[in-house]
């Protein structure tokens, strides 16, 4: 047995070669089902996103190449030229097929090391390959432990701790301030898209009320409305500004549209409660000075990228701790598949030579003549004592190659007292 | 006794590494070992302390060394109850290593136990007045560090330049409630304590102000953090500058405790 992973991402190749080789889920179903072919295949999973595409499989040990040629077979299908997508292909076996997978589910193989949409993808893909009735022992076990160590990955580590969006700062710099975004008012001021985007992120960390002042009142009700929120007075801002915890500002303004004195102010009577500003327009529309101002933050678009490259270095970082997880579960995830191997494979062997000597028992019981139940059961208990005396020997030398992943010596086992797996 | 407080020095070192680990590393399955400990450790300390009781007959808060022990074990309980409400872990890794640090120290101190201490123990103001004090001294050192975590983040924000520790501590407004609420706690007990003070005192021997170094100190720390609260309340000192005078206040309580002790005065003990 053997794990192949073949597949292109992000790094390896261009988006023109990876949309080539994209899958629909309805074309991944139906791939599965050709590629898989029960003998060199056994089994199949595509991932197939925006950023890569991969089949992994398990086949038969010992014939790399072949089964590495199948899948680049029905990589190319009709449509695509080999030699357009082969120098981008890149083929894992076994350990390092388990890494790859390991990795990808945790997020360390992502464009942006850390976001988390990766893993519902292969959770995806995991599921169209159960339906198509491809994944099978291993690649279960297989991608049950992938999101194992996604998991650990995620607890265990900052890897998804820090935003790396600059329309998510808003919501991480809330948490930072006010611990939770729950019940806290935002005022939006302008109606550009990336405030926009801010503001979503915000409703969904639970800002309970949307404040959106626009110069023209039009287009502030329309997005409002989209939030549910409150389109207020543009030339009225200076009384909202006491009310927003939040503040976020895009406008097109060729000068401060909030000043340091309407900051003031509103610090005043929000009785000196903390609010932070997030001014996403240039020429700068939050006059920099409110930043000096005690329990008032503000942030500008040069300082939201600084915090945004700053997270992803510490994720970065923190990708590295993540690395000696993958590599600690590898070797769990080998061992728990050998000890999945070998427990069938004795099972069965015992069994066929327990029912030999049950066999040979009953066809010479008529020899025996009257015995009574305890010399029968004497019988029985020294037989099975004997064929396990005997077959204890082959038995450990069973589980020593399986152990040694011996998948050649295996093989000949398997041949020898027919076990079927 | 010594092999008792021993056992505790060890469960609180135990506590104190892993508090510090999981402040490092971000590993959760650390912080649940130091809480283990912890709870081991605060439980053992607590037989040590009514097992000291018991042996010398006086309340175990008289020499320095029962006062150190003593002062580990209220920060212990007061970081337990910060754990409690607010889950603020990263106090630990602060307050955990200084409570093994006082709990060592106590444990090398050696001293002669005086007739000066039982005589101390006839009234039950003596435990009232001390305990009290000592909880209130925990109290505003969970102020300071809860204080500090504010200046340290406060001051990241404003430069708009996160460190490791911006992403390891509690939010802003966390360590400002933690702060506040340990500073109104530790202002009450510190009235009570200083009013059984006055009047155990005044039972010795007529007078309710003896105008040592100690008392001093303790009335200029009383004013200190009833401005501090009066001012927090009054929502005019919010944050940073009410964070300032919770760094400030316990530099007074610092030369309470240890200063009068070496100026000298009427106060005997730690």
């Amino acid at each position: 047995m053997s794990i192949i992973l073949v597949g292109v991402n992000h790094k390896s190749a261009p988006i023109a070669v990876r949309e080539r080789l994209a899958f629909s889920e309805d074309a991944c179903a139906a791939t599965l089902r050709e590629l898989v072919d029960g003998e060199l295949i056994r089994e199949g999973l595509i991932v197939s996103t925006c950023n890569r595409v991969e089949v992994l499989t398990e086949t038969t040990s010992g014939r790399f190449d072949d089964s590495a040629e199948r899948v680049i077979q029905f990589l190319s299908r009709s449509d695509v030229p080999r030699d357009f997508f082969e120098s981008n292909l890149y083929k894992h076996v076994d350990d390092s097929a388990v890494r790859h997978l390991f990795r990808v589910a945790s997020s360390l193989d992502s464009l942006v090391v850390g976001e988390p949409q990766v893993l519902g993808q292969v959770r995806r893909a995991y599921s169209i390959a159960l339906d198509a009735g491809t994944a099978g022992r291993v690649l279960n076990r297989l991608v049950h432990h992938a999101f194992r160590v996604a998991k650990r990955v995620r607890t265990e580590t900052g890897i998804g701790a820090n935003a790396v969006s600059i329309s998510y700062m808003a919501v991480e710099l809330g948490k930072k301030i006010f611990d939770s975004l729950k019940g806290q008012t935002a005022l939006l001021v302008g109606a550009g898209e990336m405030a926009e985007l801010s503001a979503r992120h915000l409703v969904n960390a639970g800002v309970s009320r949307v404040m959106v002042a626009n110069r023209t009142d039009g287009s502030a009700r329309q997005l409002a409305e989209s939030f549910g929120g409150e389109a207020v007075s543009f030339t009225r801002l200076a009384e909202y500004l006491a009310e927003a915890d939040v503040v976020i500002c895009s406008t097109g303004a060729d000068e401060y549209v909030i000043t340091e004195t309407m900051a003031r102010k509103a610090l005043h009577k929000r009785r000196n409660r903390p609010s932070f500003f997030i001014d996403i327009s240039v020429p700068r529309n939050i006059d920099p000075a409110i930043g000096k101002i005690p329990n008032m933050f503000v942030f500008d678009i040069d300082d939201l990228e600084s915090v945004v490259s700053s997270n992803i270095r510490e994720r970065e970082r923190e990708a590295e701790r993540a690395e000696l997880i993958v590599e600690s579960e590898i070797m769990q995830f080998q061992q728990s598949l050998r000890a999945l191997d070998a427990g069938p494979a004795i099972g069965t062997f015992r069994q066929t030579l327990q029912d030999v000597a049950k066999l040979e028992f009953q066809r010479r019981r008529a020899q025996l003549g009257e015995l009574t139940p305890e010399q029968e059961q004497a019988i029985e208990a020294l037989l099975q004592a004997t064929v396990n005396k005997i077959s204890h020997p082959v038995l450990s030398q069973l589980r020593l190659n399986y152990d040694a992943t011996d998948a050649d010596k295996i093989e000949a086992w398997r041949d020898l007292f027919g076990l079927e797996e | 006794m010594r092999s008792l407080l021993l056992a505790v020095l060890a469960a609180y070192v135990v506590a104190a590494i892993h508090a510090v680990l999981a402040f490092i590393n971000k590993r959760r399955a650390l912080l649940r070992v130091s809480e283990y400990a912890m709870a081991v450790g605060f439980v053992l300390h607590t037989t040590a302390l009514i097992a000291d009781w018991a042996l010398y007959g006086h309340y175990p808060l008289f020499h320095l060394r029962e006062t150190l022990s003593f002062l580990a074990w209220t920060l212990v309980a007061s970081y337990s109850l910060i754990l409690y409400r607010y889950q603020a872990r990263a106090l630990g890794s602060v307050t955990l290593p200084l409570v093994s640090l006082l709990v060592f120290v106590a444990i090398v101190t050696r001293e002669e136990p005086s007739a000066e201490a039982a005589s101390m123990s006839t009234t039950w103001l003596f435990p009232v007045h001390t305990t009290l004090l000592l909880f209130a001294y925990a109290a505003f050192f969970v102020v300071f560090l809860a204080s500090i975590m504010y200046l340290l983040q406060e001051r990241e924000l404003k430069l708009k330049k996160f460190s490791g520790i911006y992403h390891r501590l509690p939010s802003l407004t966390t360590v400002n409630e933690i702060a506040t609420s340990s500073a109104a706690i530790g202002v009450t007990l510190l009235t009570v304590g200083i009013a059984t003070g006055m009047l155990w005192s005044s039972a010795r021997n007529g007078r309710v102000w003896q105008n040592d170094p100690k008392e001093v100190f303790a009335a200029l720390t009383w004013t200190l953090y009833i401005l501090l609260i009066l001012y927090r309340s009054s929502a005019r000192w919010r944050g940073r500058r009410a964070a300032w005078m919770g760094v400030a206040g316990f530099a007074l309580v610092l030369c309470t405790f240890f200063g009068a002790r070496l100026m000298g005065g009427y106060h005997v003990f730690g």
